[in-house]
């Protein structure tokens, strides 16, 4: 089965609140880059695919029958789809498939969400049983700062090592012309920021931000007559994991594994640490970038603390992470996870100016979402 | 008949029965029976299942990522799993492109609704866009109000045949034991029913029942090697109208056209009046009139001939979508009665059916559709 590629890309100028667009606003000033990215109109694209964090994020129910209209996609196939944090990756995998499963040759899928509309961890906390859970709950930091803990004594994740992850990103985002937090901070900074849910502390958690980004997806035969240079979409899975919290071991992730293993034999990776030249993941607190890092392959269980002690995953690193900044540059939660993979493709195909990884060729992407329990995995490639 | 490698196939169906309310299950109870039910007599487990995909909505739920909490009971645990949010037609979409590109064998499609715990009129008219539609209260009602004048002024239909409608599709709901029908509206009951959205009333609008749908579907491979009688989906399409109902074409549905021509167009149907049932979703009698229109079974204003003995193809054996609307799952609802007929295994519907049309809508004023064709 031939390979899909990305044949463009556009992200919007993210910021805490986008007060000059509406939602349609911004959802066009991202798909309008894409297309002249791409260098198509919207006539060439043949199926629409939106993602957005949870409705009762933006209050806006469905909001891609809103949305149309900006996107000028009036008698096309326009379908959301919503899986939490990760909804990007997971829209791109149904658009990958749109295309593959030859139901549509160029497929725009576009990302975004405007928290600054909705009262965000509010909207996290019914993600819970109204019955056994969510009494107790507390957003997602409650449980997320519980498992920290746990991984400190098993894997010896310490507050240093997450807070190195802090400092790499928030220093990578300077580079990043759309990220909107910008500052330099020091690991005494983290550790001294005020304590949310101890061990998360302020500077732990990324920003919350307004932001869409769009993606052109095309089969291997259009994208040939398409553009100089795509990027290759060599593999990409979404895993989920069904159990509640409390019944859960989330010292290692499963669904993430899973995605891993089944992305990874479809691109042919089985030194990951080798082959990547570059990684692109959705850290909503510095503790989870950590867990990735062992989830991913970059190094043994228990071994993520040393890994980003050693420097490896800074820029000038063997395998550096979120040269974009990742989330702690600009979160825009529904749009995130694409905008991870759109940073994949710059990077491979050259185009991630201040941000470049040298002769980057071969990138990872992880996303996810919900209570964690839903984990997405892509691998983008300069070569098909 | 195309045949290609790709095929995919609907193996298996089931649902719970569709009710005003299903006051003593919770959605996880809806949904275990429909999946549980939809894999028996495959010969297929939950291990053979590759991925799940499944339509319901946060706002009828009251609950973020809903599909989260629903994950177990569909049994989606480390497997593959999206959430569509749209009517389920749309997911079983994304499920068959998916064993199409050859990344998976067997999938399960699932859509539920529970709108007896929401508010519907909310869910709908959260929708309007929050500028111009919302703040004057413009919601669904309005939208298919003024839907049926437009169409009303310009077709042969009148209230009597509304009424006939009506009392046709509940008749055929108290057949199919998947719909509790207590008592079956007359003709007379539907004209002295109240008018909600003039001109339509209360009993020309669809009722919201609760219920789940699971549908499984499978690859070529698969389905040759399990099922005697497997159902081939020869065609997709889907297709939205813009949002601003003011600029829309009123009298008629070209997205519904638009969808009809794409999943036509793959299957190579050149007059849809050949295909032997219809199943349609849409919301009210006239919205179903305007849907049998826009898929090209009668010239514009004309649809109501279908419901005359004799009509060239049957119309919502099961009932349709009138009397029973699980919004988010009633197209898939249809895909699997139009499934379950052409394999024989319905309590109703048409002897001898080879090949069947089924239709998804979502949105205000019927904003999105979706078409399936299905053969034997």
């Amino acid at each position: 089965m031939s390979n899909v590629a990305i044949v463009g890309t556009g992200q919007t100028k993210y910021a805490r609140r986008r007060l000059d667009v509406s939602q349609a606003g911004l959802v066009r000033e991202a798909v309008d880059a894409a297309l002249e990215d791409a260098e198509l109109t919207i006539e060439d694209i043949d199926s629409v695919v939106v993602c957005s964090g949870p409705a009762l994020f933006g209050a806006v129910n469905q909001p891609e029958k809103w949305l149309v209209d900006a996107c000028r996609a009036r008698l096309k196939p326009v379908v959301r789809v919503t899986s939490g944090g990760g909804t990007g990756l997971a829209g791109a995998l149904a658009a990958m498939n749109q295309v593959k499963g030859g139901f549509a040759d160029r497929v725009l899928v576009v990302a975004y969400d405007k928290l600054s509309e909705g009262a965000l961890q509010y909207q996290i906390s019914t993600l819970y049983d109204p019955f056994w859970g969510r009494e107790f709950a507390v957003g997602i930091m409650g449980f997320a700062a519980a498992y920290w803990r746990a991984r400190m004594d098993i894997l010896g994740h310490t507050e240093e090592a997450a807070a190195l992850v802090a400092v790499k990103n928030h220093k990578n985002a300077h580079n990043n012309p759309y990220a909107h937090v910008k500052k330099d901070i020091t690991v005494d900074d983290v550790l001294n920021s005020r304590p949310l849910a101890w061990p998360i502390k302020l500077l732990d958690v990324p920003p919350i931000s307004d932001g869409a980004c769009a993606v052109v997806l095309a089969s291997e035969e259009v994208a040939a007559k398409t553009v100089a240079k795509p990027a290759w979409i060599r593999g990409m899975a979404y895993y989920c994991e069904a159990d509640n919290v409390a019944h859960r071991s989330m010292i290692q992730s499963v669904p993430l594994q899973l995605a891993a293993q089944r992305v990874y034999q479809a691109a042919g990776i089985t030194n990951p640490r080798r082959q990547f030249d570059v990684a692109e993941v959705q850290e909503p607190y510095t503790c989870f970038e950590l867990s990735y890092y062992e989830a991913l392959g970059f190094c043994e269980p228990g071994g993520a603390a040393k890994l980003i002690e050693s420097g490896a995953t800074e820029m000038d690193g063997d395998i550096p992470v979120n040269p974009s900044g990742g989330c702690m540059g600009a979160n825009p939660i529904g749009a995130t996870a694409l905008i991870r993979l759109a940073e994949a493709a710059l990077q491979v195909t050259g185009k991630a100016g201040d941000r470049q990884v040298e002769n980057a060729r071969t990138a990872v992407v992880q996303a996810g979402g919900g209570w964690a329990n839903l984990r997405g995995v892509a691998v983008v490639a300069a070569d098909n | 008949m195309h045949r290609s490698s790709t095929r995919v196939a609907v193996v298996g169906s089931a649902q719970t029965q569709l009710r005003d309310a299903w006051r003593d299950r919770q959605h996880v109870d809806l949904i275990s029976m429909a999946v549980t039910n939809a894999l028996k007599g495959t010969g297929l487990t939950m291990r053979d299942v590759d991925f799940v995909i499944d339509s319901g909505s946060d706002i009828l739920d009251g609950r973020s990522i809903s599909n989260c909490g629903f994950l177990g009971a569909m049994g989606a645990h480390h497997k593959e799993e999206s959430r569509v949010e749209e009517d389920g037609l749309w997911s079983a979409l994304y499920g068959v492109t998916k064993i199409a590109s050859g990344a998976a064998e067997v999938g399960l499609i699932i859509a539920y609704s529970k709108p007896s715990e929401g508010d519907l009129d909310a869910f709908y008219a959260t929708q309007c866009e929050p500028f111009y539609l919302r703040p004057v209260g413009f919601d669904h009602l309005a939208a298919s109000g003024i839907q049926a004048q437009q169409y009303l002024a310009r077709s042969e239909a009148d209230e009597a045949l509304l009424a006939k409608i009506v009392e046709r599709s509940w008749a055929r709901a108290a057949q199919n034991p998947g719909v509790q029908v207590d008592e079956v509206p007359g003709v007379d009951d539907v004209l002295a029913s109240e008018v909600v959205a003039a001109p339509l009333r209360r009993l020309q609008i669809s009722r919201p029942v609760d219920g789940a749908v699971a549908i499984v579907l499978a690859s070529r491979a698969v389905a040759e090697k399990i099922a005697s009688d497997p159902v081939w989906i020869t065609g997709m399409g889907a297709a939205m109208d813009e949002h601003a109902v003011p600029s829309r074409e009123l009298a008629s549905l070209p997205a519904c056209e638009a969808a009809a021509r794409s999943a036509y167009g793959r299957a190579g149907i050149d007059d849809p009046l050949t295909c032997s049932l219809v199943e349609t979703s849409a919301g009210t009698a006239v919205g179903e009139l305007m849907v049998l229109e826009a898929l090209g079974l009668a010239e514009a204003g004309r649809a109501g001939a279908l419901y005359d003995d004799g009509a060239p193809i049957a119309v919502n054996p099961s009932g349709g979508s009138l009397p029973a609307d699980p919004v988010m799952a009633t197209g898939l609802v249809r895909l699997s009665d139009a499934a379950l007929q052409l394999t024989g295994r319905a309590d109703f519907g048409p002897d001898g059916a080879t090949s069947a049309i089924v239709h998804g809508t979502g949105g205000v004023g019927m904003q999105s559709h979706c078409v399936f064709t299905l053969e034997v």
